[in-house]
């Protein structure tokens, strides 16, 4: 599992030379301001739209797909250095892009993915239902198949219910999942298909969250009708595609993340030495082990990278990264509160929001206790239960 | 290479003759790898010397690779011309009594990882390194590193000073190379327990096939990883990057490294249940081993009070 052959950390070497463009760039583009009843999916949409006018949206997508064909490192640079001038970071579409990029028709991918960097479609994901978070092998939302005069598929009508699909109000399409094959192995049964959510039959509602936001959504499907061209990959390629999708979804390189940890636990480092002798020792260390959980995770965020440029594929060992995000996540915002204790006491206060938000970090993207499993099952390969 | 030295001289159980530790150290001394880092530009990276350390965690070893192949090397090398000629003596590092960095007011100090030496330098908190001659053997609960008393006015003759920029080098790569080995001892151990967890059957099953011994396997994985990229990456800051930023990563590093090595291997004990309460096993060499190893030179306490506040501007 590990290689004992030295890596290279290093950043590429026109790295600084992009992030002293981008920087250029940012100068002659001031961020826009949200206006006051603007939802904040409507407002990361304009910014979407005026990243990709400079050229600043899926870095490492191929050229050939409207990308830049550079690498996810080159993408994180951005992130970055949107951080530190404390603007939205770039949008979380980097694992959207990779399932069509593997298992998209050259079709697909070159009329889809162009469209979703520039924001032209806004996309959302339609995995987990209500019967199946974690257990995603246990989804019920079926895609029965017509077939034209040739015997193949000619579309599906889809019944069923999806969870969690975030901002799917503000999306146009949403990557879905359903079952094509009601008795086969889980594994084997389930597609993937690309539904425009203004197709008859389909009912978005919105879901309120813990922290107040309006995120998550359910999906009602009411016969809807959906064409096989709109399939992604052959009939049975859905599980695969979930598999590589959250396996990217795992990764804190590729999901923005580490830019907001890193600006946190800075205010937090701050914090530590305005306020010396005001802080309890114990705070202290706990300030210190946030900046410790950072930084152990840009490191291994980094080897990751080094080992996927090396050739290596996303496997079951995102689960590692899952729990290691997590563990940096709930820690920081846990001991951000004790720093901020005034946070408590305020009207949406945005450090308890994020605290609210990091108490999901654990359930989202398969639990903790799933990730545990893949690492016991196909990490470890310790033997199945009897 | 290493690793075939490991598998012959590696100690089956606590029980060790020191006849057999002085002819394990005979055989690394004739592997030559003490010229790795003593030579400039050195012949090995830093990335290549923590992948050594790490190797030599992985089995129970008596030989002082570390003190006096990786690190007493290292730092005559960064000496320069200030540092002595070899004249034949085989030095490895002095710490305080507590095996941390040697601090201001030295109340006494150990030759660590001694097997081996006659002498050991001591770098003080100013920079200032002195060569100090090793007592008697000192106890520790670590059964397989040699450590060695410095009696209070003891002879010691100053050999040079590192300047801060190198005495930050040093703290930081010091701080990798014992990381690494730790690092090592506790990837290696929580492997054999999950060999040990696919074979062991109670209840008429393996007990790794339990969803409560496979989530104690998985966390201490999720640990040893955790470790591995903190230390790999310290390491290569030392080739790629500035002191201050190196000695950062170090550090970073060892503070992750005190916690989870010292948690991973309990739990792998805790998966090896009551055979890894015996003598005659080897569980209890890497318990002693990363216990102490996580005392060694910073303590998290030590290091979580620093990384706590900014790294101070640059003057």
């Amino acid at each position: 599992m590990t290689s004992d052959t030295p890596l290279d950390f290093g950043d590429p070497a026109d790295l600084d030379q992009l992030r002293r463009r981008f920087r250029a760039w940012l100068a002659d583009h001031p961020l826009p301001e949200r206006r006051p009843d603007e939802p904040v999916p409507v407002f990361l949409h304009r910014w979407h739209r005026l990243l990709h006018s400079g050229g600043w949206v899926g870095l490492d997508v191929p050229q050939e797909y409207g990308g830049q064909g550079l690498s996810a490192l080159h993408q994180v640079a951005i992130s970055d250095e949107l951080g530190a001038c404390r603007a939205p970071g770039v949008p979380r579409i980097g694992y959207l892009a990779h399932a069509l990029l593997e298992f998209g028709s050259e079709e697909q991918r070159r009329r889809l993915l162009p469209r979703m960097l520039a924001g032209d479609d806004v996309w959302c994901q339609g995995f987990s239902e209500p019967g199946a978070g974690s257990d995603l092998a246990g989804m019920t939302t079926s895609a029965d198949r017509h077939e034209g005069q040739d015997g193949q598929a000619d579309y599906y009508t889809v019944r069923g219910q999806k969870l969690w699909t975030s901002y799917a109000q503000y999306s146009g399409l949403c990557l879905l999942l359903a079952r094509t094959d009601r008795s086969g192995p889980p594994h084997r049964s389930i597609s993937a298909f690309i539904l425009p959510l203004d197709r008859e039959g389909v009912t978005v509602r919105p879901l309120r969250a813990a922290n107040g936001d309006d995120e998550f959504c359910e999906l009602f499907l009411d016969d809807v009708r959906i064409e096989a061209s709109e399939r992604i990959g052959a009939e049975g390629d859905g599980w695969p595609l979930a598999m590589t999708t959250v396996s990217y979804e795992r990764n804190a390189l590729d999901t923005g993340h580490l830019s907001k940890y890193g600006l946190l636990v800075e205010r937090l480092r701050h914090a530590a030495r305005d306020r010396r002798g005001e802080l309890p020792d114990g705070l202290l260390g706990e300030i210190g082990r946030c900046f410790v959980d950072y930084e152990v995770l840009l490191a291994h965020a980094r080897r990751r990278t080094a080992e996927r440029l090396a050739g290596k594929e996303a496997g079951p060992e995102s689960s590692i990264d899952k729990l290691l995000m997590t563990r940096t996540e709930q820690r920081l915002y846990e001991t951000a509160l004790k720093v901020f204790p005034e946070e408590l006491f305020a009207e949406g206060g945005e450090v308890f929001g994020d605290y609210l938000y990091s108490r999901a970090a654990s359930v989202y993207g398969g639990t903790s206790q799933i990730q545990r499993n893949i690492i016991a099952k196909r990490v470890l390969r310790l033997p199945s239960g009897g | 290479m290493l690793r075939t030295f490991a598998t012959r001289f590696r100690v089956g159980s606590a029980a060790v003759k020191p006849s057999d530790r002085a002819a394990a150290q005979k055989a690394l001394g004739e592997l030559g790898l003490a010229e790795l880092r003593r030579t400039s530009p050195p012949a090995a990276t830093v990335q290549e010397c923590a992948l050594l350390a790490e190797e030599h965690g992985r089995q129970p070893l008596t030989t002082s690779l570390l003190g006096t192949v990786l690190l007493a090397p290292e730092l005559l090398r960064l000496l320069g011309e200030d540092a002595p000629p070899d004249q034949g003596t085989t030095p490895t590092i002095a710490l305080a009594r507590d095996l941390r960095f040697p601090g201001l007011r030295s109340s006494g100090l150990v030759a660590w990882d001694c097997e081996g030496a006659d002498s050991a330098l001591c770098v003080a908190p100013d920079g200032t390194v002195t060569a100090v001659e090793p007592g008697p053997p000192a106890p520790s609960a670590d059964l397989l590193r040699a450590l060695r008393s410095v009696p209070p006015g003891s002879p010691s003759r100053t050999v040079g000073r590192l300047d801060a920029a190198t005495h930050q080098r040093w703290q930081a790569y010091a701080l990798v190379i014992v990381s690494s080995e730790l690092v090592g001892a506790a990837r290696s151990f929580v492997q054999q327990s999950v060999e040990y967890a696919s074979e062991r059957r109670q209840y008429g099953r393996e007990i790794g096939s339990f969803q409560a011994v496979q989530h104690l396997l998985a966390d201490a994985t999720v640990l040893v990883e955790a470790c591995t990229s903190a230390t790999r990456y310290a390491a290569w800051c030392l080739d790629n990057e500035p002191p201050a930023r190196a000695l950062t990563a170090a550090r970073v590093a060892k503070a992750e490294v005190n916690g989870s090595v010292l948690e991973a291997v309990q739990t792998g004990m805790q998966v090896f249940g009551g055979i890894a309460q015996t003598w005659e096993h080897v569980a209890h060499l890497y318990l002693r081993k990363v216990l102490l190893g996580a005392t060694t030179l910073a303590t998290t306490t030590d290091l979580l009070t620093i990384l706590a506040e900014p790294e101070a501007e640059a003057a």
